[in-house]
């Protein structure tokens, strides 16, 4: 029964990165911006959570409580996202990608100094949720019920971006905004509201996922790196601006480094961007992606 | 035996004593040269104490040995300074790469015009700040890094020392692997399978492959039945202990370190690792405290040499309760290896100026402090240290299993079962590379 806990294992895995590369994927889709700061919004997440946890320490407060604080870092990061876009992503709209890849880089780096300011240069250790839910047994194998959590938020966080995009009338104008702008502008969408909302949406979803994160392991300065190589390599597999790539990609990269590590532990890093090279030589746009090159 | 500039200064410093002596009272600029050397100057001390201060080492290692160097430095002073000049520590941070700590040495040395720069976790920053050394004609001595190659040459027997200036007042990651093997071969004489997981970088390839030699030679019928190198600062270890569990050895090695220990640990602790296995941490000593009473049992821990609170036992070791009570006061904690190791640097220094300024009757030079430093041996919190020909201190190596105790809020290293190597046990021998030496055995 190892390959059900291996199986587990990559879903896991999956979950944390389905939840940035989505928000990625939404900003990228919608908006056709390249954020590279992404990162940083998942690590202001994830540092925002374990410091609200540990800030709640020293209260008397009831357990739940620290389940529900993880709502911060998402909050906190969709607040920064708002003022992100207000402020550097906006003017951007009508330029070349390379403005984009310069100013998203430049946020990046001056995040880092304000996480440096904010929260010092020490670890954050917050693992209390992770800790009181316990662990159970799994037809002989342990496994801790926090990880189960974070695979059925990811799986209710996808159904409930697909009912938002497929049946709200906001997500019905941001697909019709990522198929055709000229057309949407032209029809009378209010394009730089729904811009806005996109990018909060797409800086919430990686704040939630540092957020999920935070518990399992300290949180340190350059947090946010790892996975937006990650879920670079995830939008390359799945396809740009596609929902459901983003959700399979996830579980192929999950699976891959689950599997990867196990058969292969000598190219455990490798092996995934293997894969994602020889996906995008047999299908160059992705598994689902819409842009042709 | 070749001449070094030490040797020529010792020589000409000795026959300008013995001049001047002869011409007292012919020349007084003569006489006039011969009292400088008993002068000490009026101005403080300059230390310079680089540890990391910000960053992913700083929590485990550089604020602990900052921590230390103030304490020991304020407490230096209100006991006269050295040789009565007070000290003045510039406490840096580490942060910043191989290129920030080459720059800032230079301007430590150049600039601030310190007179020994005491410091460095990373092995890289060892590496490349010790050089500056001879470079630069200054003092620096390595305080806590790990890295066997930073004194030895490319092959058996090397010519030592290899820097003049450059020193290093703690043991080797050798004594570390060396050890946990040992203490293997003691504890476990019957097991057939190991494996390891270490960080994917240097102190996790060196430390795995000076275990993996040891380990041949002491128990070649043991296999390897895996090896995984997750890269540095991984956040999700569940594939790699899932893996570990599969491959179903007997004792997993690693040398994971600050943040890396602490998931590991917590996730192999929900994915029932211990349940199976036992781990054996290289330089596991910090980790129980900052894990706290779940950090699990009956593991094996190293301790970076001699070092742990409750070693030697402070009913028999004054020195040892002195230094934990007074750090304990001061910052809430137990002080950890690295505390340890700060100390043994800063009195090394103070022991080497003031051997060498007893001899020179005035403050010595940057040189008459090398000589005095080299065979130097000092009492320490942890016992003694001796600084070798090599220019590095060897130590012994405190080894031990964890267990939870009603006294201590984390599990500490069990007394029923605490294990000491000696120096000649866990140190290769002068000029000998640690790998040719376990090789020889």
């Amino acid at each position: 029964m190892e390959w059900f806990i291996y199986i587990l294992n990559g879903l896991y895995y999956a979950s944390t990165i389905f939840l940035i590369s989505l928000g990625l994927n939404i900003i990228l889709g919608v908006m056709g911006i390249l954020n590279l700061a992404h990162g940083s919004l998942y690590a202001i997440g994830a540092f925002t959570a374990a410091w609200l946890i540990t800030s709640l320490a020293g209260w008397n407060s009831p357990d739940v409580l620290s389940f529900i604080i993880l709502l911060g870092g998402a909050i906190l990061a969709g607040f920064v996202g708002l003022l992100l876009e207000r402020t550097l992503i906006s003017p951007l709209y009508n330029r070349a990608l390379e403005y984009q890849l310069l100013i998203t880089f430049g946020a990046l780096l001056l995040f880092e100094d304000l996480i440096k300011i904010v929260w010092g240069g020490e670890a954050y250790y917050a693992s209390k949720p992770f800790d009181i839910l316990g662990k159970v047994d799994l037809s002989g194998n342990i496994y801790p019920i926090y990880f189960l959590l974070v695979i059925v938020i990811a799986i209710v966080v996808k159904l409930l971006t697909w009912l938002f995009l497929a049946r709200t009338r906001v997500g019905i104008m941001l697909r019709a905004m990522s198929l055709d702008i000229e057309m949407a502008t032209a029809l009378g969408l209010q394009i730089n509201r729904l811009r806005t909302w996109a990018f909060v949406l797409g800086a919430a979803l990686a704040g939630l996922a540092g957020a999920l994160v935070a518990p399992t392991t300290p949180v340190l300065l350059g947090f946010g790196m790892e996975p937006l190589i990650l879920a670079f390599v995830v939008v390359v597999i799945g396809g740009l601006g596609s929902l459901k790539g983003a959700f399979i990609g996830s579980l192929i990269v999950g699976e891959i480094r689950s599997f990867g590590i196990v058969i292969f532990p000598e190219i455990e890093l490798a092996i995934l961007y293997l894969i994602a090279a020889i996906i995008l030589v047999i299908k160059p746009e992705g598994l689902f992606g819409r842009i042709k090159s | 035996m070749e001449k070094t500039r030490r040797d020529f200064i010792k020589i000409a410093g000795g026959a300008a004593i013995g001049a001047g002596t002869l011409l007292s009272g012919c020349r007084e600029e003569e006489e006039k040269v011969v009292e400088k050397r008993g002068e000490i100057p009026k101005e403080p001390v300059k230390i310079a104490a680089v540890s990391f201060l910000t960053g992913v080492a700083a929590a485990p290692f550089g604020i602990p040995g900052n921590n230390t160097f103030e304490m020991l430095s304020e407490k230096i002073n209100a006991d006269g300074g050295i040789m009565g000049r007070k000290i003045e520590l510039l406490s840096k941070d580490e942060a910043g790469g191989v290129d920030a700590q080459v720059k800032l040495a230079r301007k430590l040395i150049l600039d601030d015009k310190v007179d020994v720069i005491l410091g460095y976790i990373s092995s890289a920053d060892c590496k490349a700040v010790l050089p500056l050394s001879d470079e630069l004609g200054d003092l620096i001595v390595a305080y806590d890094c790990g890295t066997q190659e930073l004194m030895e040459g490319s092959h058996s027997p090397f010519p030592v020392p290899k820097y003049e200036l450059g020193f290093r007042t703690a043991a080797t990651l050798g004594l570390d692997n060396i050890g946990l093997a040992l203490m293997i071969k003691k504890y476990f004489p019957d097991i057939k399978r190991i494996a390891g997981i270490n960080p994917d970088y240097a102190w996790g390839r060196d430390s795995w492959s000076i275990f993996e030699e040891s380990m041949k030679k002491l128990m070649p019928q043991v296999e390897v039945v895996g090896t995984w190198w997750p890269p540095l600062f991984t956040t999700d270890y569940t594939a790699h202990i899932s893996a570990l569990i599969g491959a179903a050895p007997d004792i997993v090695h690693t040398a994971f370190w600050g943040g890396d220990a602490v998931t590991f640990t917590k996730q192999a602790l929900g994915l029932g690792l211990f349940d199976k296995m036992t781990v054996a941490y290289s330089r596991g000593e910090p980790i129980p405290q900052e894990i706290g009473k779940d950090f699990p049992e009956n593991q094996i821990i190293g301790c970076a040499g001699p070092h742990y609170f409750l070693y030697p036992p402070q009913d028999k070791w004054p020195l040892n309760k002195q230094f934990v009570d007074e750090y304990q006061k001061k910052y809430g904690k137990y002080p950890t290896y690295p505390c340890y190791h700060a100390y043994q640097a800063i009195y090394s220094y103070k022991a080497a100026v003031e051997k060498a300024g007893s001899l020179t009757g005035g403050w010595p030079t940057v040189d008459e402090v090398a000589d005095a430093m080299t065979g130097l041996a000092i009492q320490t919190p942890s016992g003694n240290i001796t600084i070798r020909a090599d220019h590095n201190a060897i130590e012994d190596g405190l080894f031990g299993f964890t267990k939870l105790t009603s006294k201590y809020p984390f599990p500490i290293l069990d007394p029923e079962r605490i294990e000491v190597f000696p120096t000649f046990v866990v140190n290769p021998p002068v000029g000998i590379r640690t790998v040719d030496w376990i090789n020889s055995w």
